[in-house]
């Protein structure tokens, strides 16, 4: 792992279109500004941790579609669709 | 690749024909980018409200779904112009949301509101959002299995 120190309102490139700046430090809280293309995700580690498992855990339930669908049973709806 | 119809085993040893619909997420899941290319199996006769989205990169990867509205009847996800681009969503385009559900051992059965999928039926390119304005949870209380 690459090991920098960086003043409060120092920055960091990754690659030449990211930018990440050391906004505040708050005791053991650290502010930071991310300038990124917006087809790179920024996501904070756990939030992609706990994605990545669901997706993991969603995938050992095959073998029970209709015992799923009879807990589901009774609730209809349109479809889902987005804003 | 899967033929466009295929049947399933249930564990109580019936069978459910299903019919797929081939997806493709071009950025693949998040957390696992090699998922990419998919199967969308949903049943032709009972008309089941969970389906299976099989990838076909890993084919022991298997993902339950179901509408994210049979869940929380309130349910919203808000695309990015990003998202849009993604799944080339088109604004006369209807885009279809779905979410992952888990069993655990104790047969609880939980969604995954805080990551669903959208897939855009038009171009069968889907993409995996993360909600991260939202208050959803990634294991989201659904039901409890019932005995078979």
């Amino acid at each position: 792992m690459l090991v920098l120190s960086r003043k409060s309102e120092q920055s960091l490139m990754l690659g030449s279109d990211i930018t990440v700046t050391v906004l505040a430090i708050d005791g053991d809280r650290v502010k930071l500004g991310i300038q990124a293309p917006r087809t790179i995700p920024v996501l904070r580690q756990e939030l992609f941790q706990q994605i990545q498992a669901a997706n993991a855990a969603a995938s050992a339930s095959a073998g029970e579609l209709r015992r799923i669908a009879a807990a589901l049973h009774g609730r209809t709806t349109d479809p889902a669709t987005t804003d | 690749m899967l033929p466009s119809a295929a049947s399933t085993a249930e564990s109580d040893g019936t069978t459910i024909e299903l019919s797929s619909h081939s997806l493709v997420f071009p950025d693949g899941l998040v957390g696992c980018q090699a998922w990419k290319n998919f199967v969308l199996l949903t049943d032709d006769k009972e008309d089941l409200p969970v389906a299976y989205l099989q990838s076909l990169d890993e084919p022991h990867i298997r993902l339950l779904v179901t509408n994210p509205l049979l869940v929380e009847n309130s349910y919203a996800a808000k695309l990015t112009e990003d998202d849009r681009a993604s799944i080339e969503l088109e604004p006369t385009d209807q885009s279809v949301l779905y979410c992952t559900l888990t069993v655990d051992a104790q047969g609880n059965i939980t969604a995954n509101l805080l990551g669903p999928l959208v897939v855009n039926p038009r171009t069968r390119r889907g993409r995996q959002l993360v909600l991260t304005e939202s208050s959803y949870s990634t294991r989201h209380p659904v039901a409890q299995l019932q005995e078979a």
